[in-house]
Order: structure tokens, then sequence, then C-alpha cells
């Protein structure tokens, strides 16, 4: 093959897996290196490393691009965001800083995937359930203010929620923060579990959420590879530009799709992600 | 009003929603500028693609974009991209701090900042 013909190809290939990356990143509030990661390692032979250094960037991209988008339209409760923040911070820096030479990958990316795991049995029993019922501020909630409506496009309506099991909602948030220090994933699935299954929100608000925290969290792991020549800067463009681009796709999509059929997605997604991460584990990293 | 939804939230929804869509444009537009400078000095293999590292010091960038090097321009608008949601938490703690006079927000998001801040230019 000719150097031009070899260079369009590996463009091509670049642009279809970060446009389908940031859609399904966008729609599901996970960022997009689920789909990057692979197709970067798998087909064209990048390194790990540097894969995920590019989908780190890429995170940042969908989680700006898409954020700017959610949080205008008011999906993204802001408050939460913020107020979780600051635990998934603390969990990353200690991950970053002084658990990632001390631990070993393998057993985090088995344990990452037992847990994924796990929390489908919660999200299967609400699988068809349109919007939570019976949920309460918990104390927390109420002196923090966490509670907020958004106007749903699928139904046609404001829908008022209220938010629960906030001291979960930040254990959760902190193993999300170790877990993307450590094996330099953004873990926006874990982000969206806290957000689902322990504080029980709109699936939308939830995904949204999420999207609007993993850039933070990404960001701050990010100096890790920079500093260690794992973010490529020409193999970064193309694959942010995508990204954003299908990250806008996405959130065309997300704000008129049903939440249950959001929650399907985001479940079939998990169980992918899991066993994924088994695989890794059990693998020896690949 | 709703109880639910407080003035406070749409301020800071509202400046959000436009540092982020500014660092996401600007940092797009400065990328492929340095791609497009690249190209104008002849093609990328894609065996350089998958080697040429991150300059990742501000003073080398600058040093490369005074010098019109295509490469620094793109670090540049990475490094642009890396700080769009940093300055996003930033603009909320100035909205909390200064707008809705809010001292708990302002507070969580200083220190989500410091912290952020502490994990792209030092931990790890």
């Amino acid at each position: 093959m000719t150097d031009a013909a070899q260079s369009i190809l590996w463009l091509g290939e670049v642009a279809g897996a970060s446009l389908i990356g940031g859609i399904l990143g966008s729609i599901s509030g996970l960022g997009g290196g689920i789909v990057i990661v692979p197709v970067l390692t798998i087909f064209m032979h990048v390194r790990i490393e540097q894969a995920i250094g590019a989908s780190i960037v890429s995170v940042i991209a969908v989680s700006s691009g898409a954020g700017s988008v959610y949080v205008k339209d008011r999906i993204t409760n802001v408050r939460i965001a913020m107020f979780l923040e600051v635990s998934t911070a603390a969990g990353a820096l200690l991950g970053a800083g002084y658990l990632a030479g001390h631990i070993n990958p393998g057993a985090l990316y088995i344990l990452f995937g037992v847990l994924l795991l796990v929390s489908l049995i919660p999200i299967f029993a609400k699988l068809g359930e349109e919007l939570p019922q019976n949920v309460h501020n918990d104390r927390l909630a109420s002196a923090l203010r966490l509670n907020s409506s958004y106007f749903d496009k699928h139904l046609g309506r404001d829908v008022a929620y209220q938010v629960t099991g906030i001291p979960w909602a930040l254990g959760i948030m902190f193993a999300a923060g170790v877990i993307s220090g450590v094996l330099g994933i953004g873990a926006g699935v874990v982000k969206v579990i806290a957000h689902e299954v322990a504080m029980k929100v709109p699936t939308k608000v939830s995904t949204a959420t999420s999207n609007f925290m993993i850039g933070v969290t990404a960001a701050a792991g990010a100096g890790v590879y920079l500093r260690r020549g794992l973010v490529l800067p020409y193999m970064v463009v193309p694959v942010a530009v995508f990204v954003l681009i299908g990250a806008f796709l996405g959130t065309l999509i997300m704000e008129k799709m049903s939440n249950s059929l959001l929650r399907k997605i985001f479940a079939l997604i998990l169980a992918v992600v899991g066993i994924q991460m088994l695989l890794r584990g059990i693998g020896g990293h690949e | 009003m709703k109880s639910s939804e407080s003035p406070s939230n749409d301020a800071v929804s509202e400046v959000s929603a436009w540092v982020l869509r500014i660092g996401v444009v600007l940092s797009t537009l400065v990328m492929l500028l340095g791609i497009a400078l690249t190209f104008s000095r002849g093609r990328i293999s894609v065996a350089r693609i998958k080697s040429d590292p991150f300059n990742y010091h501000p003073s080398a960038i600058w040093a490369g974009i005074l010098r019109g090097e295509g490469k620094s321009i793109v670090e540049a608008g990475i490094y642009l991209l890396l700080f769009t949601p940093i300055m996003r938490v930033f603009a909320s703690f100035l909205v909390f701090a200064f707008h809705d006079r809010d001292r708990v927000y302002a507070i969580i998001t200083i220190i989500v900042f410091l912290l952020t801040l502490a994990g792209l230019l030092w931990i790890g």
C-alpha cells in the first residue's frame, strides 16, 4: 500500500471509531474510551497506554462538548456533580499519586469487572421503569439542595426528582476516582451506577451528570499520561475532532430517548465493559 | 418559582455551558490550525503519528509556537482542551462565591479545582 493510501485508511478507521465512541459516550455518560481503546489497540496496533492516553483526551472532549448541551438544557444536575467531584478527585489523586505503584492492576481490573457485573442486578430490577418512584431526599441531599427538575423531551413535561443515598454515592465515587487514578480509565460507568442505583435520580439526569463529571476526573488523570509521553499529539487531533462530532449527535438522540431505553443501553454497555475488565484482569492487561 | 430549582443553579449552569462551549471550539480550532501548518510542510506518515511524542513543557511549546511549528500548536490546542473542564470548575467557583454568595458550594468547587489542578500539573 502506498503511504498516502495507508494514511487515508488510518484516518478513516480513527474517524469511524471516534464518531461511534462519541455518540455512545455522550448518550451513556461514559466518555467513549470503551470503543476507542479496543479499536486503537486491536485493529490499529497502538500500544494500550497510548490508546488510553488518546481516550483520556477524548473523554474530556465528549464531556465538554456534550456537557455544554446538557448543562444548557438543565439535564445535568450541577450541584450533584460539584459535590461528588470532591470525592472522585480525592480518590483519583490517591490512586494516581500513591496506589498506582503499590497495587496489582490485574487484581483491580478483576475487582472492577465484578463490581460492574454485580451492579447489573439492581439495574435489571428496574429495567422497564421510566422514572424512579417514591424517592425522598435524605438529610445531606436536603442540606445541599440536590433535588431539582428537568424538562423531558420524550415525556414532553417537567420532571421533578429528589435524591437519596448520598453517603453510598460518596463512597462509590471515591472508588471511581481510585479506579481511574490507578488504571487510567474514566470509570464513567461507576459514576452512572452511583447516580442511578445509590441516588435513584432519573436515568437521563444520571448519564448527563456523570458525563459532566468525567471531564474533571479525566483532566486530573491526564497529567500523568502527558508527563510519560503517552499522549501522541497527531493521533489525538482526529480522535478529538470526530469524538466531538459524535458527542453532539449523541446529545440530539439522548434527549429524545425514553429513560427506560437509555437504561437498557446502559445495562448492555455495563455488561460488555464488565466482561472486558474481567478478561483484562485475568489475561494480564490486554 | 419551584422550590426545587433555585436561580443560583441557573447562573452556574449558564456560565458552565459557555465555558465548555468556548473551550471546545477554541481548542478544536487551534488543533486544526496546527495540523494544517504541519501538512503545509509535507505529509504526516502513520509511523510518525505513532511515534511523535508530546512535548508537555509549556516553555518548549511556547518556543515551538514562536518558531511556527505545527506540532507545538497542536500541543497548545490539546492543553486548551485539557484545561476546559478545570476552567469550568473555576468559573463555577466564581459564580458561587461572588454571584450567588453560596459559601458551601464555593468551598466545594475550590477544593475540586485545586485537586484537579494538582492532578494535571504535578501528581503521579
